[in-house]
C-alpha cells in the first residue's frame, strides 16, 4: 500500500506521518500496518464502516489508547518528525499539542469559563487572571461561541444546547494552542443546523490547525475535508484528495462503500 | 392432631382439587380449544383455588391470633358470674372493717401533709431575700422523705389488710361448701392483675396438659371451664373455615365459563396482595412513629421541652417513684447530644478520608486483580456484627489508647472513652463510605475522563478537577448516610464509650450517647409511666428526627446528582 503514503496536498508540509502502525486490544488486532502522511493546515477525513479501525487510529495520535487496558500500539508515528510513541515523550505533554473532540459533547460539570480555562490552568499557560480571561475569550471567539455565551460565562457548561456544548468542547481544546485537533464523529449527536455550524467552524479552523476528523457521513467528509482516507477491516484501503476518492475511487471496496453498497 | 390442623390440611388438599376443577372445567367449556377462552385455563384454576383457600385461611389466621384471648375472656366472665355472691360478701366485709377505715384515714392525712410540705417547699424555693432559708428547706426535705416513706408503709399495710380479708372470705366460703368455680372466680376478680394473668395461664396449662406452676382445686375447676370454651371455639372456627372453603369452591366453580375474565380477577387479587404488603410496611412505620410521638408527649408533660433540649444536666436515675417530689431527676439532654456528636465526628474523621481515598484508589488506580480481591474484603468489614466491633473497642483499642497515653505521661485516661468508640465506629463505617463512593465514582461518565485526559491532564488532575467535583453530590450523600448510621449506632458505644453523661470536649473522657441512654433507661425492670423511662422515647424521637433529616437530605442530594447524567 505504498501509494497511500504519498502526500496528496503537495504544497502543504507533512504534519503527521504514520508507518506500519498496528493496534491490538487484549491480543485482538484492530489495526493492520497503517501508513499515512497527513498535511498541516487542512482537514483530513477518516471514513469507513463501524469497527473499521478509524477511531482506533485516531486515538493513537494522542496516545489515548494508553488509557485503555490491554491496548498495544506498534509501528512508527511522528508529529513534526518527532516519534510520539517514544518513551521520552510524556503523553500528558503530547496531548497538550494534540487536542481531541469526542462523539458526544462532554463538557465538565463546571462553568463555561472553567471548562475553557481547564487546559490553560493545568498546563500553567496563564500567569494572571486577565491573561486567562484573554485566553478563554480568544478560544470562545475561535470556536464561534463568544457571542452566545459572553454574558453567562459563570453558567454551567452542561446548561448549553448540544451544538453549543460541542463548540464549547472545541473551544476547550483550542485554549491550549494545540497543533493538531482530532475529532471523533463530532456531529453524530447533533441536529443538522448544529452540524452545519460545526462544519463551518471546522473550515475556519483549518487555517491554523491540522484537523483530522472521523465521520460516518460521507457528505460531511466531502463537504469539510481536503483529504479522505477510507478504512476497512482495520486496513487503510485508500487515501487521496477528497475529490478523487469520491469521484474516482481506485479500490472497489471504496467504491462500494461510497455508493452505499455496504456500511 | 387438633381439629384445626386437620381442617387446614383438608383445605390444602381442596386447594389442589379446586385448581384442577377450575382448569378442567375451563377446558371442557371450549371442548379443548383453549384459544377460545378469554383467560388461559390455569387462570381459571388459580381463581377457583384462591377463593377456596384464601377466606378459609384468613379465618384460621384470625383464630390463631385472637382464639386464646377470646377463650380467656369467656372463661373469666363465666367464672366471675359464679362469684357474684362471694364478691358482694367481700365488699360488705371491707366496708364494715374498722381497721381498713383507720388505715385509709391515716393515709389521707399523710397525703395532705405531704402536699402541704411540697407547697411550702415550692414557696421557699421561689422566695427571695430574707425569706430565703436554705436550712428550713433542707429540714422540710428531710421531713418530706420521711412522709413519703410513711405513706408507702401505710399503703402496704392497707393492701395487706385487704388481702387478709379476701383470704378470710375465701376460706369461710370454702368451709361453707361454696362451689370451686365460685372460688376460682373470686380469686380471678380480686387478685392483683399479675396474679389474675398467672391464674389464667396456669388454668390454660392444666387444660392443655401442660405443666402449671401450681395446682389447686380452684385451678382445676377453672381449667375445666376453659377447656370447654376452648373446644367450642375450636370447633366453631374449624367448621366455619371448612364451610367457607366449600362455599368458595362451589361458587367460583360455577363462574367458570368461556367469557369469564379469570385472568383479570387473579391479576387484581395479586395487585391487592402486593398493595397490602406495602401498606403493612408503611403502617408499621407510621405506628412506630406515633408510639414514639405519644410517649414523648407524655414525657414532655412532666419535663418541659426547653429543659430537655437545652438542659446541661442528665441524671434520670434518681426519680424512682412518682411521689418523690423533691427529686425528679435532671433531663437536660445536651450532654447526650454532645457525646453523640463527638463520637460521630471522630468516626467520620476516621472513615471519610480512608473510605474516600480507598474508593478512589479502587476505582481509578487499582488493577482489576487487586480490585477483585480488595472489594470483597472491604465489604466483609461491613458484615462484622457490631457487638464484635464493640469488644474489639473495649478490649483492644481502649487499653491501647490508655497505655499509649500512659507512655506519654498522661495517666488518668480511662479505658472507656469517646476516642476508642469513635475510632472503632469509624472503622465500621469505612466500607459503607468506600463502597458507596466507589459506585458514585464509577458512574461518572467515561467521556468526562477521556475529555480530561485528552486535554493533557494527569490522572490525579483528572480525579481532583473533574471526577471529584462531578461525584461530589453522590459522595456527600454517602457521607450523610454514614453519619446517620453512626448517630444511630448503639452496640459499640454501649460497650466502649462508657455511661457517664459528661459534657466535655475531651475525647479521652467517657461520654454517653442518645442510643446508649435509651438502652440504659429501658433495660431491666422498669415502670412505663415514670419520666425516667418516658425520657427514652423522647430521646428516640430526637434520634429518629436526626436520622430522618440526614436520610432525606442524602437522598435529595443523590437524586439531584442522578438527574445530571441520565
Amino acid at each position: 500500500m505504498t501509494d497511500a503514503i504519498h502526500n496528496p496536498a503537495d504544497e502543504l508540509p507533512i504534519k503527521v506521518a504514520a508507518r506500519d502502525v498496528t493496534v491490538s486490544y487484549s491480543g485482538k488486532q484492530a489495526l493492520h500496518n497503517v501508513s499515512i502522511d497527513i498535511p498541516d493546515r487542512s482537514v483530513t477525513a477518516f471514513i469507513g464502516p463501524s469497527g473499521c479501525g478509524k477511531s482506533t487510529f485516531l486515538r493513537c495520535l494522542n496516545r489515548m489508547n494508553d488509557t485503555i487496558e490491554g491496548a498495544k500500539v506498534g509501528g512508527s508515528l511522528t508529529i513534526d518528525g518527532q516519534e510520539i510513541n517514544d518513551k521520552s515523550i510524556d503523553p500528558v505533554v503530547l496531548r497538550a499539542s494534540v487536542g481531541m473532540v469526542f462523539q458526544k459533547p462532554n463538557p465538565f460539570p463546571k462553568s463555561i469559563y472553567d471548562n475553557v480555562a481547564y487546559g490553560p490552568r493545568i498546563h500553567g499557560l496563564a500567569l494572571s487572571r486577565p491573561e486567562l480571561d484573554e485566553i478563554v475569550e480568544n478560544a470562545l471567539h475561535k470556536a464561534g461561541l463568544w457571542a452566545e455565551v459572553s454574558d453567562r460565562l459563570a453558567h454551567p457548561g452542561t446548561s448549553l444546547s448540544g451544538g453549543q456544548q460541542q463548540r464549547l468542547v472545541i473551544a476547550r481544546a483550542i485554549a491550549v494552542n494545540p497543533e493538531v485537533i482530532l475529532m471523533d464523529e463530532p456531529c453524530s449527536a447533533l441536529d443538522p443546523i448544529a452540524t452545519a455550524r460545526i462544519e463551518e467552524l471546522i473550515d475556519e479552523l483549518r487555517e491554523n490547525y491540522c484537523i483530522i476528523i472521523v465521520t460516518h457521513s460521507m457528505q460531511q467528509a466531502a463537504r469539510v475535508s481536503q483529504q479522505t482516507a477510507f478504512f476497512h477491516m482495520g486496513n487503510l484501503v485508500e487515501y487521496g484528495p477528497t475529490e478523487d476518492i469520491f469521484t474516482n475511487p481506485r479500490d472497489t471496496r471504496t467504491q462500494d462503500y461510497i455508493t452505499g453498497r455496504f456500511g | 392432631m387438633s381439629i384445626i390442623a386437620i381442617v387446614a390440611l383438608a383445605i390444602i388438599v381442596m386447594l389442589a382439587g379446586a385448581f384442577y376443577v377450575g382448569r378442567s372445567r375451563a377446558i371442557a367449556a371450549v371442548a379443548g380449544a383453549t384459544a377460545g377462552l378469554h383467560s388461559l385455563p390455569n387462570y381459571h384454576g388459580y381463581y377457583v383455588a384462591i377463593w377456596t383457600g384464601l377466606p378459609a385461611f384468613l379465618l384460621l389466621a384470625v383464630y390463631g391470633m385472637f382464639g386464646t384471648p377470646l377463650v380467656d375472656r369467656l372463661t373469666a366472665s363465666e367464672l366471675r358470674r359464679d362469684a357474684v355472691v362471694l364478691t358482694a360478701d367481700f365488699e360488705a366485709e371491707l366496708v364494715a372493717d374498722t381497721a381498713t377505715r383507720d388505715l385509709e384515714e391515716a393515709l389521707t392525712m399523710l397525703r395532705a401533709r405531704a402536699a402541704a410540705i411540697t407547697n411550702s417547699m415550692a414557696d421557699l424555693r421561689d422566695a427571695s431575700g430574707s425569706d430565703r432559708d436554705p436550712h428550713r428547706l433542707e429540714a422540710l426535705g428531710v421531713e418530706q422523705t420521711e412522709l413519703v416513706n410513711q405513706i408507702a408503709t401505710a399503703e402496704e399495710a392497707r393492701l395487706a389488710r385487704r388481702n387478709m380479708l379476701r383470704d378470710a372470705v375465701a376460706r369461710a366460703a370454702a368451709e361453707d361448701g361454696a362451689s370451686l368455680r365460685a372460688l376460682a372466680g373470686f380469686e380471678l376478680v380480686h387478685a392483683p392483675r399479675e396474679r389474675r394473668q398467672l391464674f389464667l395461664s396456669d388454668a390454660r396449662r392444666i387444660a392443655t396438659d401442660g405443666l402449671a406452676s401450681r395446682s389447686s382445686d380452684e385451678l382445676d375447676a377453672a381449667a375445666a371451664v376453659m377447656a370447654r370454651h376452648d373446644t367450642q371455639m375450636r370447633n366453631l372456627f374449624a367448621g366455619l373455615a371448612l364451610a367457607l372453603a366449600v362455599a368458595g369452591l362451589i361458587r367460583t366453580r360455577g363462574q367458570v365459563a368461556v367469557a369469564f375474565r379469570a385472568r383479570n380477577h387473579v391479576e387484581s387479587l395479586v395487585t391487592a396482595m402486593l398493595f397490602l404488603s406495602s401498606v403493612i410496611a408503611i403502617l408499621t412505620t407510621v405506628g412506630i412513629v406515633f408510639s414514639l410521638l405519644f410517649e414523648s408527649i407524655r414525657f414532655f408533660s412532666t419535663v418541659p421541652l426547653t429543659e430537655f433540649l437545652f438542659g446541661l444536666q442528665w441524671s434520670p436515675q434518681i426519680a424512682l417513684r412518682a411521689d418523690q417530689v423533691g427529686q425528679s431527676g435532671a433531663f437536660g439532654a445536651v450532654p447526650l447530644f454532645a457525646g453523640t456528636a463527638m463520637i460521630t465526628l471522630i468516626a467520620m474523621v476516621v472513615a471519610v478520608p480512608i473510605g474516600l481515598l480507598s474508593a478512589i484508589y479502587l476505582s481509578e488506580y487499582a488493577g482489576p486483580r487487586f480490585r477483585l480481591t480488595a472489594k470483597p474484603i472491604l465489604e466483609i468489614l461491613a458484615g462484622i456484627p457490631t457487638v464484635v466491633y464493640g469488644f474489639f473497642a473495649l478490649l483492644t483499642v481502649g487499653p491501647a489508647i490508655r497505655s499509649f497515653f500512659a507512655m506519654v505521661g498522661i495517666d488518668d485516661v480511662v479505658t472507656q472513652s469517646a476516642l476508642s468508640a469513635g475510632l472503632v465506629m469509624g472503622v465500621m463505617i469505612i466500607p459503607f463510605i468506600s463502597s458507596l463512593s466507589d459506585d458514585v465514582i464509577n458512574s461518572v461518565p467515561q467521556s468526562l475522563r477521556d475529555g480530561s485526559y485528552a486535554m493533557g491532564a494527569t490522572k490525579s488532575e483528572t480525579i481532583g478537577r473533574v471526577i471529584m467535583p462531578a461525584a461530589l453530590p453522590g459522595i456527600v450523600g454517602a457521607v450523610l448516610l454514614a453519619v446517620s448510621r453512626a448517630v444511630g449506632e448503639t452496640m459499640i458505644v454501649v460497650m466502649a464509650a462508657g455511661q457517664g453523661a459528661n459534657l466535655t470536649a475531651n475525647p479521652l473522657e467517657s461520654v454517653t450517647t442518645i442510643t446508649v441512654q435509651i438502652v440504659m433507661l429501658l433495660t431491666g425492670d422498669q415502670e412505663f409511666d415514670s419520666p425516667k423511662t418516658l425520657s427514652a422515647f423522647a430521646l428516640g424521637l430526637v434520634l429518629f428526627v436526626i436520622t430522618l433529616l440526614m436520610n432525606v437530605i442524602a437522598l435529595r442530594v443523590v437524586q439531584r446528582y442522578r438527574e445530571k447524567y441520565d
